[in-house]
């Protein structure tokens, strides 16, 4: 199986940092998230994710670092994270941490209403690089 | 025939006055614009939100979360479309800075049919308090996405990161067509 490895971008729109390890099954999404069509970015990623599941069916540390993504993202977000916890659910070992600015009040409701819908244990990781990262993009 | 609001007369009565229309501006307005809401303006106009208009990092993050929302409705559903041929929706932008907040505002033409759905929308967002909001957007959220996308949950989310009421203005044109407008305040 391969990885899954997309550049993040940040132009008219903002492509998310994708990198899925298919030899640790380590994900990392990073970045900002608002995309010109936004099914058609992330069904990739969900069809990586059920190849994974079905086919290794080892263990997934989800690792989100987004600092920003628009409802229709969020959406997307929201499929990734219901199949990690069918997955949990069928017996699957997964770890889902969420990097985030301290100060971004509205993200860490963001996540409580993730944990609340999906009934996944989403670890919270204070990162102050965050911030300081999206704003070097810029540059 | 889209919306076309301008009245047809004669070419000299018709000549635009930009002094009055830079005079409707006062010194509070920091950007206004009005044109086809298309995503490379829309790129220049949020990265300069993002970037410049707040001293205050956590306001111009609300302003930029904000005006993404607002922009694709407008860009999607706007019943006005520009001349120029383009499929974007046109319509009209202000951000205005006052001593202790920000107003976002934004306006569009609407079908008339489309405005009561538009008002209730809106009612129910302004009458539930904040928990009651999230709850409202994770129930949206999990519903199967619409045909036209997802200006429900876009609205909720405006009035989630902006925390405060949004607040509408609906005026008739004529009889097929209304212009919609709404002001987001975000506190500083």
């Amino acid at each position: 199986m391969e990885n899954l490895i997309v550049e993040g971008s940040h132009g008219v729109y903002f492509v998310p940092y994708v990198n899925f390890n298919a030899e640790t099954g380590e994900c990392e999404l990073a970045g900002e998230s608002y995309l010109e069509d936004t099914v058609l970015f992330y069904n990739p990623l969900l069809e990586w994710l059920e190849n994974y599941i079905n086919k290794k069916r080892e263990a997934i540390k989800f690792n989100i670092k987004l600092t920003y993504f628009n409802t229709s993202s969020s959406r997307c977000l929201l499929d990734i994270l219901n199949l990690l916890k069918d997955y949990e659910d069928e017996g699957g070992e997964i770890i889902v941490n969420w990097y985030y600015d301290e100060e971004d009040m509205d993200m860490q409701e963001e996540i409580e209403d993730y944990e609340i819908d999906t009934g996944l244990h989403i670890h919270l990781i204070p990162d102050a690089n965050l911030a300081k990262h999206e704003d070097e993009e810029m540059d | 025939m889209e919306a076309n609001h301008l009245e047809k007369k004669p070419l000299e009565t018709n000549k635009f006055d930009l002094f009055k229309y830079h005079s409707l501006f006062n010194q509070n307005v920091q950007i206004s614009y009005k044109g086809p809401f298309e995503s490379k303006v829309l790129s220049v106009l949020g990265n300069y939100i993002k970037f410049t208009i707040g001293k205050n990092p956590k306001a111009s993050k609300k302003i930029f979360n904000i005006f993404i929302e607002l922009a694709q409705n407008i860009a999607h559903y706007s019943a006005e479309k520009n001349l120029f041929g383009v499929e974007e929706g046109v319509g009209s932008l202000v951000i205005a800075e006052y001593s202790d907040y920000y107003a976002f505002s934004t306006g569009n033409i609407v079908k008339n049919e489309d405005v009561i759905v538009i008002i209730e929308k809106i009612e129910l967002i302004n009458s539930l308090d904040r928990e009651q909001l999230r709850e409202y957007k994770r129930v949206q959220r999990n519903l199967p996405q619409r045909e036209k996308g997802n200006a429900n949950i876009g609205l909720i989310q405006v009035a989630l990161t902006s925390a405060n009421p949004l607040d509408i203005e609906v005026t008739l044109i004529d009889d097929k067509y209304s212009f919609f407008a709404i002001t987001v305040k975000v506190d500083k």
